[in-house]
């Protein structure tokens, strides 16, 4: 019972890890521009599919991957120019923008069934070798690369955030955006490369789990809404919460998953979106929020 | 001009008498689909009261749809009741599950609320998914049609019997709105202190929208039931709740005749797209037509915000 | 019948900063009280604890025998308290006569929807006639508050379409249309020009002949002092005068207040 209880909670920790990347990438987004974007998700997609689908036609899983990255990126990229920034000078706001991520969601989506259809695409694991035995517990080679992508994402998050010229513009324009434009601190190019990165590390996720769960096209919706959760459980503010969120998501559901039943393992973390909701809207790690 | 309460009613009946009519003279599968749009319309109205004039956010309308309609076919398949008490049921359970929800869900505003929202409806979906009593991943078959006395519903009736109800719908919601209740709504969505500062209750009117909005959603639920004879988890859905949103936003989700409109508008375009894709684009499989879907709820959005009907008619509906 | 409005005591603090300490005073019916003080005195503060925006950390709002303190805005407006704000809380999407009517329902009907979640839900066709009827009475009554007001002609005219100052008259006669006992007004004067000043100033006399109590901040002091027939006057949370218009305007404290926030 224990020895199972240890392999769901390491098998939480592998999908943990992209719930962790997704819930950055929302988190990402949403402080720099307020917005919480619903076709999160469907960047891992694009970013699993494309490396996927370039890896059997012949690429080097590297380099498929790489590329992956890029095509979420510039998806993400586009996300912004083409559906929010019009939007925003037009002075959509609240509800309408909601609306809009939506549809991009749903047109995401589209143009992955589109280009890939309805077939799952796998893709080799980037290192070669058996499972690795873990205190009992049994993990494939290429959870080790997962952990490792969201080691580094989240290093380098820091880093930028806490110890570069940029990220510290960032966290002010993030702080005070009214004043921010009046030092002549850009808000639209930051919200422009906020959906870039978040677009790319999302990708990075799926290019780097699509060896372990193959690259589907209702991916996108399964990994977003498991990141949505993540990042309000670990504070919609907080990038640090956004680790600790996808984390403890992910090991709650595999968890219940494997108690309960395979159903719940979504069922659970809704629920535990709504108790969030409810009882601490601000996430584990977050500031209060005002209630306007 | 506002458009009068009776002219809801008035539109609406209409409406109903043309579709009676022209069902006798198109071909079935055009008369299916005809009974889909008024299902969906259905809903839509019930969404407009909710998002449009409330100002509020469901993305888990879906769920309430799912609910009617798993109620109608327990009470019709395993109760072995008539489906009129079915569809009745469905209004009423589903009722009963937005007035427990509201309690959790109506104290969030936007952001959160839309998310709640789209929570709830994926977690009531896992249940029916989960729930043996309810099927589980298969769901319900052989669920009777309606039926009045000897005669048993086919196609046809199931389409006039669809638009019936969007017309009493739309009376109904047409003089809500044209009421105090809807001046209030109205005050509430542009700012719930402000309406306050008067004495309007937003709390309670939000939570007497989302019942309301529920009830439409649920009956809608009840008539898919007995038309389809067959229902499952995957029918109700997250894409569905989209969907509705999309028509919401299409025709205007502060306008009640832009449910139907947006309604329409939508099953043919996806009829459309699934017709013409294919041969374009050999590869698109699945729900493609999301994609053209997506773009345009985008496109409408940006550029149309209000809709199309507060373009073309009907100011302030 | 009319009652005084008790405050006793009041006081707010977050987040280390004590926004009012210990502020006790009476509010008569058919009296204005003015309510001064320097920039960040807590004015607005304090209205927003009587109207229940905000609840006190410690203290009492009470009308008459009715406890106020702890109850949300609707129901303390429900009750006979109401307020205007600073910038006008307009109803997008209404009419100048809709969002009236909108006001008025409450008093009229006892609330806006039936209360009896199955009454609600009841087809209204069964009272069709009865609330056509109701509506058509209350938009009439709508017109003649705007009236009264000397601002019937804007009637019909979207609240996007308003002026300033038009919504400042708007928001003050929404305030009168559900009867109140006691309106609290804040900065109701600032931003408008001396013809619009003089309709408020005429409105404030008119609602205290009525028998309503008035609460009054304004920056303007001298139309404050003009109006009020006692003034409460806060410093940095607390009361340190309260009198007649005259008594207060030559209280040396007050003026060290007043001066010490000009210089500092």
């Amino acid at each position: 019972m224990m020895a199972s209880l240890w392999q769901y909670v390491l098998a939480g920790l592998v999908s943990g890890a992209i719930y962790a990347l997704v819930a950055a990438g929302f988190v990402l987004i949403y402080q720099v521009t307020g917005i919480i974007n619903f076709a999160q998700g469907e960047y891992v997609m694009i970013g699993a599919m494309t490396a996927a689908s370039l890896a059997s036609a012949g690429m080097a899983p590297v380099e498929a991957g790489a590329l992956g990255i890029v095509a979420a990126a510039v998806v993400g990229g586009l996300s912004y120019l083409l559906a929010i920034r019009p939007a925003r000078s037009r002075g959509a706001t609240g509800v309408t923008l909601i609306f809009i991520t939506l549809g991009l969601d749903v047109a995401l989506r589209g143009l992955g069934l589109i280009i890939w259809g309805t077939n799952p695409l796998s893709l080799s694991a980037f290192s070669g070798g058996s499972s690795i035995s873990i205190f009992g517990g049994v993990i494939q080679p290429q959870a080790l690369w997962v952990l490792g992508a969201d080691m580094v994402v989240f290093a380098l998050l820091y880093i930028f955030f806490q110890r570069t010229y940029a990220g510290t513009a960032v966290r002010a324009a993030v702080a005070s955006p009214a004043i921010a434009s009046t030092f002549g601190i850009p808000l639209r190019t930051f919200a422009f490369w906020s959906f870039v990165a978040a677009a790319a590390i999302g990708g990075l996720g799926g290019v780097v789990i699509a060896p372990i769960t193959s690259a589907t096209y209702d991916m996108g919706l399964t990994f977003g809404l498991a990141g949505f959760v993540a990042a309000v459980l670990g504070g919609l503010e907080s990038l640090p919460g956004a680790l600790v969120g996808g984390f403890v998501l992910g090991i709650a559901e595999k968890v219940s998953g494997g108690l309960v039943s395979t159903g719940w393992e979504q069922g659970v973390g809704f629920i535990i979106l709504v108790l969030v909701l409810l009882l601490r809207p601000q996430g584990l790690l977050g500031r209060a929020v005002r209630q306007a | 001009m506002p458009r009068s309460a009776a002219s809801y009613a008035i539109g609406g009946f209409i409406l109903f008498a043309v579709i009676a009519i022209a069902v006798w003279f198109i071909p079935p599968y055009y008369t299916g689909l005809i009974t889909l749009v008024g299902i969906y319309a259905l809903v839509t109205i019930g969404l407009n009261l909710f998002m449009g004039y409330a100002g509020q956010v469901s993305l888990g309308q879906a769920a309430f749809v799912g609910v009617g309609a798993y109620t109608s076919a327990v009470i019709t398949v395993k109760l072995q009741w008539s489906p009129w008490l079915g569809l009745i049921a469905g209004g009423i359970v589903a009722a009963l599950v937005a007035y427990g929800l509201s309690f959790v869900v109506l104290r969030l505003r936007e952001n959160l609320l839309a998310l709640a929202t789209l929570a709830l409806g994926i977690v009531i979906n896992v249940v029916f998914n989960e729930w043996d009593f309810l099927g589980g991943s298969s769901g319900f078959s052989g669920i009777p049609s309606f039926a009045l006395g000897h005669f048993t519903f086919d196609l046809r009736a199931h389409a006039i019997l669809s638009w019936f109800l969007v017309a009493l719908g739309l009376a109904f919601a047409g003089q809500l709105v044209r009421s105090n209740f809807g001046r209030s709504l109205i005050a509430i969505s542009a700012g719930e202190l402000g309406a306050a500062s008067v004495g309007i209750d937003a709390q309670r009117l939000k939570r007497q929208t989302f019942v309301l909005s529920a009830v439409y959603a649920g009956l809608a639920g009840g008539v898919y039931a007995s038309y389809q004879t067959y229902i499952d988890p995957s029918s109700f859905g997250f894409l569905l709740s989209v969907t509705f949103v999309l028509m919401s936003v299409i025709g205007g989700i502060r306008s009640l005749w832009g449910a139907p409109i947006g309604a329409a508008i939508v099953v043919a375009l996806t009829q459309v797209l699934q017709a013409v894709v294919p041969i374009v684009i050999p590869s698109a499989r699945g729900d493609f037509q999301s994609f053209f879907l997506g773009v345009i709820l985008i496109a409408m959005l940006v550029f149309l915000p209000k809709g199309l009907v507060s373009r073309f008619g009907e100011a302030r509906a | 019948m009319s009652a005084a409005l008790a405050v006793r005591e009041i006081t707010m603090r977050f987040g280390g900063v004590v926004a009012l300490e210990d502020v006790s005073f009476d509010a008569e019916p058919g009296r204005v009280l003015g309510v001064m003080g320097p920039n960040g005195a807590g004015k607005t503060t304090l209205f927003n604890v009587i109207s229940g925006v905000q609840k006190p950390t410690r203290g009492s709002v009470t009308l008459g025998a009715t406890q106020l303190t702890g109850r949300d805005v609707a129901w303390i407006a429900g009750h006979g308290v109401t307020r205007t704000f600073q910038t006008p809380m307009m109803f997008w999407g209404l009419d100048v006569r809709e969002s009236i009517a909108a006001a008025l329902a409450t008093r009229e009907f006892g609330g806006i929807f039936p209360p009896g979640a199955l009454r609600s839900l009841v087809p209204s066709g069964f009272g069709w006639a009865r609330r056509r009827a109701a509506d058509a009475a209350l938009r009439e009554r709508a017109d003649e508050l705007l009236v009264t007001m000397g601002i019937g002609a804007i009637a019909a005219r979207p609240t996007e379409s308003l002026s300033f100052g038009e919504e400042r008259f708007l928001e003050l006669a929404r305030a009168l249309a559900i009867e109140p006992q006691m309106l609290l007004l804040d900065e109701p004067l600032s931003g408008l020009n001396p013809d619009e000043v003089e309709i408020v100033l005429q409105t404030i006399v008119r609602a205290r002949e009525n028998g309503i109590g008035v609460l009054l901040v304004e920056h303007a002091v001298g139309e404050l002092l003009s109006v009020a027939d006692r003034v409460v006057v806060l410093d940095h949370g607390r009361k340190i005068a309260e009198g007649t218009a005259r008594e207060v305007a030559a209280d040396p404290i007050v003026i060290d207040a007043y001066i010490g926030d000009e210089l500092g």
